[in-house]
């Protein structure tokens, strides 16, 4: 039995589906990316996972299936990180990483010092020591990101979807955010799956990728073991022309990259 | 009512402080401001007629106008929070309008002291009620659903009343439903307060216990159920008890206008903020804002003028004055 | 462009008048005239051989010009014969001047007025032309009168009926002043001189008995207590406190100079402290609940119980009514029932209704 097992998913707006009957599974510690074109139904998949939208088949972790929890128990065990956080009204930074004990806290209780304390340490690892009383609505949209991973953080669940959380990060932090992912889903008996734009930063961080196209399963990739002309020929559906090189840093880490092939 | 769990920024808590200095200040003007010459001597001196005035009269006023503009600041707070609209007001979902279209309903088929209250009161809940049910109907329950609802039933309700003003008598019915939907409080004694005062109060309190789930609520909602909020519930419930607090509110004294939409704006233009500080402090500032409009709608003329023209009259510029503060500070 | 077309009017109707000449007639040309704007039905007419009506015995003599509240000059070329009155106040004058009979059409909510039961039942029948807020044109078009009678509020109805060919009085008689012109206009107009004098006779006597009665007496201070609520009351501009003044009382609200009724606060009921709380007829409260209300537990007037509702059994005669003086005659005997009696008051209201409206008040 898998960690995450998603069985059949289908999923849509109105009577329009916009992913049909999907199935994969991952494993604990391991990091799922997503691939596909704009409108390929990334963020559908992501959103039907954590159950913000009504959805046929199943997902189960760890043998409980998710549909059957109540909110408060999803949110212990699932963590979901929209494009962009819906957050619209003045709130500091420090507010909106406690939202995420949230599920740990009664109706009316309030988040106790320890947990105060967690969340300045979340801020901290993702970077945004110091900015603890600033307003939220006045970070720039990758610090946002980055504090609402630190919400996620905090809220120390077992799976953590993303939606593309690199597109508003500029190149540093897009590093830094993946393996910050990567360490974290690595620590413990967890996994994350994510969404992605950038195929070559899919490539490097994640163990196993999901392409998706139509609103179907293209296939899996999974980066480290498959040779690089199966994983050019299936990236080749989605990206046009392309070709994939293993390049080495100065520390002779191994990186893959991707070129574009056709013609401009 | 303050809550000592949660720490105050220092901003917001001077903020507090001052509003709360201001409000006492006037609350205490508001008890020696009014049309019997009560006097502090004879009150010492034990005149009864002067401690009956002092307290069945001018005192409940005042609590009244403390009161009653905390509650409404509080409320739209809370409005302006869970709708993530800045516009948002009692209004949006139907409350005053239905309180006006059920104390019109009062002022025509019912007699009795508390029959327009307690048939205003039905009003504002029936909107509401009406409206989350509508809302009910779409299934995907996203909070633009429930504003269209109540723009529905705040347009239904505007009928109803139109219709019922049609059929008034213009000496008359007509006259005391275009007073009610003005708004004063020179009706209100200590015989007529009690019930709605209880129920405010206790509201108050719900939404102050409730006040980080009101902030949760302001998020998406995909991104509330994530992080563990029972939105739909939630949101009904929060909705439902701010409710009763402006019904509570808006039956004694009729529609005032300008309080519940400035104060939480003033609130966070001081302090900058959505924490339960902020939200002291919005009904802090309706507080004074009603205390003082009150004050001068019983003491500028020789009758008694609709309170919401002195709302309006100081909450504009104190508004704009706080808008023009925030972009120099920019 | 309006303006112009006025203006032009305007020139129209000085020149027209300008070769009439000599009518002897004080032909003003108020703004008012000119915004009616009815020109076909004024400058049609040359024929200015109208005598005045007030010179010998009081018959009207057609056609007569009459000038109406809203300033209009309307002249009737003969006695109309088939009546609409839009506003309960001309109805009841109509009935007063003996022309119910001539009435097709009358204000909506008919039935709610006691008077008309009592007086002209028929009349709740008539075909109703709307109220001060909805007018029913064309309802009162398709009755054929000869003559509308119309609140001033409904102004803007008047140049569609004189279209029509129907001609209009536009009344406001929101003050004693006001009431008495209208009477002398109505009369005019319908050739009813006669008894428009005799009623308006009725309360100029009885306003001299009352004067002579109250002079010297004291002056108890009253409260009058409007329709919409307790709370709302009549300042010193105001018909009632005028009705306050005649029957030998001081109106506590006197202060106040506003010209409509006004809200006012507990606090200043008892500051004022009145001998008498005197609720409006058509008050939506009883004196039941006043004299239970616990903020005035301490008034004068509830503490020896005088507190009294003006009656509502055939008309409202705290309004600018033609029957009004007898709502003075009323609170004469409620503040001074020693200078006239139960018995002298009943008397009186009964001539009133007996002479006028055919009916006795005390047995109906």
């Amino acid at each position: 039995m898998s960690y995450l097992s998603v069985n059949a998913v289908t999923a849509g707006y109105g009577r329009q589906n916009v992913i049909e009957r999907i199935s994969f599974d991952l494993e604990s510690g391991h990091l799922m990316g997503i691939i596909g074109a704009n409108g390929s139904g990334k963020t559908t998949l992501l959103k039907a996972l954590c159950g913000i939208l009504p959805h046929g088949g199943t997902c189960s972790l760890e043998g409980a299936v998710l549909e059957n929890l109540s909110a408060r128990q999803m949110a212990r065990l699932v963590s979901y990180i929209p494009q962009r956080s819906g957050i619209a009204i003045d709130i500091s930074a420090l507010d909106v990483v406690l939202m995420g004990f949230n599920p740990y806290l009664g109706l009316l209780e309030h988040p106790t010092r320890k947990m105060k304390e967690a969340a300045m340490e979340a801020l901290t690892r993702v970077g945004l020591a110091g900015k603890e009383e600033t307003n939220y609505l006045h970070l720039s949209e990758g610090q946002k990101q980055l504090c609402i991973l630190a919400r996620t953080l905090v809220s120390d669940s077992r799976l953590l979807l993303l939606d593309e959380p690199e597109s508003a990060l500029d190149f540093r932090y897009r590093h830094q955010m993946l393996s910050l992912l990567r360490s974290w889903v690595a620590a413990g008996n967890r996994s994350a799956v994510v969404t992605l734009h950038d195929p070559a930063l899919a490539l490097n961080f994640c163990d196993r990728l999901l392409l998706l196209a139509d609103g179907g399963v293209l296939g899996i990739i999974e980066p480290k073991t498959d040779p690089l002309d199966k994983m050019e020929q299936m990236l080749n559906h989605v990206y046009g022309d392309i070709s994939l090189q293993r390049c080495y840093n100065r520390r002779g880490e191994e990186q893959i990259v991707m070129l574009r092939e056709d013609a401009l | 009512m303050k809550p000592s769990t949660i720490s105050l920024t220092a901003k917001a808590k001077y903020y507090c402080a001052a509003g709360a200095t201001i409000l006492i200040a006037l609350a205490v003007a508001g008890l020696f401001v009014g049309k019997y010459p009560l006097s502090l001597e004879k009150l010492l001196a034990g005149d009864p007629m002067h401690w009956r005035v002092f307290l069945t009269l001018r005192l409940s006023r005042t609590v009244v106008g403390v009161v009653g503009g905390f509650a409404l600041g509080v409320a739209g707070f809370v409005y302006q929070t869970v709708f993530r609209n800045p516009l948002a007001s009692p209004d949006i979902i139907g409350v005053s309008s239905g309180a006006s279209a059920g104390a019109a309903a009062g002022i025509l088929f019912l007699s009795g002291s508390m029959a327009v209250t307690v048939s205003a009161f039905a009003g504002a809940l029936l909107a509401v009620v009406f409206a989350l049910a509508l809302s009910g109907l779409d299934r995907s329950g996203k909070n633009s659903t429930i504003v269209l609802a109540g723009i529905a039933v705040h347009s239904l309700a505007q009928t109803a009343l139109m219709c019922l003003k049609l059929t008034a008598d213009p000496e008359r019915e007509l006259a005391s439903i275009e007073y009610w939907i003005m708004g004063s409080l020179n009706g209100i004694s200590v015989y007529s307060i009690g019930g709605n005062l209880i129920l405010c109060v206790v509201c108050l309190g719900i939404l102050f216990l409730l006040h980080r789930q009101v902030i949760l609520l302001s998020a998406e909602e995909g991104e509330a159920r994530m992080l563990g909020v029972n939105v739909g519930a939630l949101r009904l419930a929060v909705l439902l008890v701010a409710t009763l607090v402006v019904a509570s509110v808006v039956s004694l004294s009729g529609l005032i206008s300008f309080v519940g939409l400035l104060a939480p704006h003033g609130a966070r233009l001081l302090t900058k903020h959505n924490r339960i500080g902020t939200m002291l402090l919005s009904g802090l500032t309706g507080s004074v804002l009603l205390c003082g409009a009150d004050i001068l709608a019983r003491s500028v003329a020789a009758t008694e003028l609709p309170v919401s023209i002195f709302t309006s009259i100081l909450g504009a510029p104190f508004l704009i004055f706080l808008i023009v503060r925030g972009r120099k500070q920019l | 462009m309006k303006k112009l077309i006025s203006l032009l009017l305007v020139l129209t109707m000085l020149l027209t008048l300008a070769a009439c000449g000599q009518t002897g007639k004080n032909e003003e040309v108020t703004p008012a005239a000119t915004e009616a704007a009815a020109p076909e039905t004024e400058a049609a007419v040359p024929e200015t051989e109208a005598a005045l009506p007030e010179t010998e015995a009081p018959v009207t003599h057609y056609p007569v010009t009459v000038t109406d509240h809203a300033g209009r000059e309307v002249v009737i070329e003969e006695e109309p014969q088939k009546l609409v009155s839009g506003y309960y106040i001309s109805t009841s004058l109509l009935i007063a001047l003996d022309l119910d009979e001539k009435l097709v059409g009358i204000e909506a909510k008919a039935n709610k007025r006691a008077i008309y039961a009592l007086a002209a039942p028929e009349l709740i029948d008539l075909p109703n032309v709307g109220t001060a807020k909805e007018f029913d044109l064309e309802g009162c078009a398709a009755l054929e009168p000869d003559l509308v009678i119309l609140p001033i509020k409904l102004k803007g109805a008047v140049e569609t009926l004189e279209g029509l060919g129907i001609d209009v009085l536009l009344v406001n008689p929101e003050n004693q002043e006001l009431l008495t012109g209208m009477i002398h206009m109505i009369a005019a107009a319908t050739n009813t001189e006669e008894k428009a004098a005799a009623l308006l006779g009725f309360t100029m006597e009885q306003e001299t008995m009352l004067r002579a009665a109250m002079s010297g007496a004291e002056t108890p201070s009253v409260y009058l207590a409007g329709n919409s609520s307790l709370l709302s009351t009549a300042g010193n501009a105001m018909y009632q406190s005028d009705m306050i003044r005649l029957a030998g009382g001081a109106n506590v609200a006197a202060e106040i100079e506003d010209t409509y009724w006004v809200e006012i606060d507990y606090e200043q009921l008892l500051t004022w402290n009145p001998d008498y709380i005197i609720l409006a007829s058509d008050a939506t409260y009883t004196v039941e609940d006043v004299l239970a209300d616990p903020n005035l537990a301490d008034c004068a007037a509830v503490v020896n119980g005088n507190v009294y509702q003006l009656p509502n059994k055939a008309e409202a005669w705290d309004s600018p009514v033609p029957s009004g003086i007898l709502g003075a005659l009323w609170l004469a005997n409620v503040l001074h029932g020693d200078l006239l009696t139960d018995a002298d008051c009943a008397d009186r209201i009964d001539e009133y209704y007996e002479t006028f409206y055919d009916f006795t008040y005390s047995e109906s």
